[in-house]
């Protein structure tokens, strides 16, 4: 159990918001693809989970940050694996991926960071 | 700023103006961004694109030296290298967008951006300055300590400040 407005919460809190609201990338485009590949079922992977953090965070819970962290370290790998596969669950790519990498080992450090009341400003 | 705000500032960035804060998050995740996006196009297994890229460092050399690096080492082991870029191209965004590790990754961004410059800088219609300011960039995000700055690196800094030994001084110093 954490503070929910702890430094720590409030990271947890804007990294679940980016993940929530990744599917926005969907509307991207640029001249080389787009922002970051976000379609098919990561459509749902990212909000699903980004909202698991935020909930986590909203209640002081670090262990759902975590667990949601953990999330996004299972879909990276699963990402990375079936990069350039004909196989592709999330129908991502390395954008798509580095996306997943930088939620998981955000919401892993915050969810999994002891409680420190002596500097709490970041 | 009093000397308590300058040594707060130099531990979490806290003792920083807020537009200051806000605009060095901001050039810290839109760099992030470019990297992510650009990981993009890097696919395995043939890494196609990337192979055009470099073949480009051959064909309109900038540094001999390097030139020969990629024609007798890179291109003829262009699928494990691929990886490499693909890897080091995704982290770069991974950790610059969450601001952890800050000077270490704009280290390794300034390097990625030298050997891209060496592969397109002479490449026909490619406007030399992108290159520049690509590195630039990443000189900015390292003498700002960027990540200070609605970063992890703001989080995690003021622990390890208190922390004793070699590992966390080696964290200070990169973050």
């Amino acid at each position: 159990m954490s503070t929910p407005g702890s430094s720590s919460s409030r990271s947890a809190l804007a990294l679940g918001v980016l993940g929530l609201t990744a599917p926005a990338f969907a509307l991207t485009t640029s001249s080389n693809n787009n922002f970051v590949l976000v379609e098919g079922l990561a459509l749902a992977v990212f909000p699903v989970l980004g909202l698991l953090a935020v909930v986590g965070a909203l209640i002081g819970r670090r262990a759902v940050v975590a667990v949601a962290g953990a999330g996004y370290a299972a879909a990276a790998l699963i990402q990375l694996v079936q990069l350039g596969l004909d196989t592709n669950w999330l129908d991502g790519s390395a954008s798509t991926f580095a996306l997943l990498l930088a939620l998981a080992v955000g919401l892993l450090i915050t969810g999994l960071l002891p409680e420190d009341n002596t500097t709490d400003r970041a | 700023m009093s000397s308590t705000e300058e040594q707060t500032a130099g531990v979490d960035g806290v003792g920083r103006e807020p537009l200051e804060r806000w605009l060095l998050a901001v050039v810290r995740i839109g760099v992030a961004f470019m990297w992510i996006e650009n990981a993009g196009w890097k696919r395995p297994p043939e890494f196609s694109s990337l192979r055009h890229f470099t073949e480009l460092a051959v064909d309109h050399p900038v540094a001999a030296p390097y030139s020969s690096v990629v024609e007798n080492v890179i291109l003829p082991n262009l699928a494990f290298f691929g990886w490499v870029t693909l890897l080091l191209e995704a982290s770069l965004g991974a950790f610059l967008l969450l601001g952890l590790l800050t000077r270490l990754w704009a280290i390794i961004g300034i390097t990625q951006s030298v050997i891209i410059t060496l592969s397109v800088l002479n490449a026909p219609n490619e406007w030399e300055w992108s290159f520049y300011l690509m590195i630039l960039a990443h000189v900015a995000l390292f003498a700002t300590a960027a990540g200070r700055s609605f970063g992890l690196d703001g989080l995690l800094r003021p622990r390890w400040s208190r922390s004793a030994g070699q590992v966390p001084r080696l964290l200070m110093r990169l973050s």
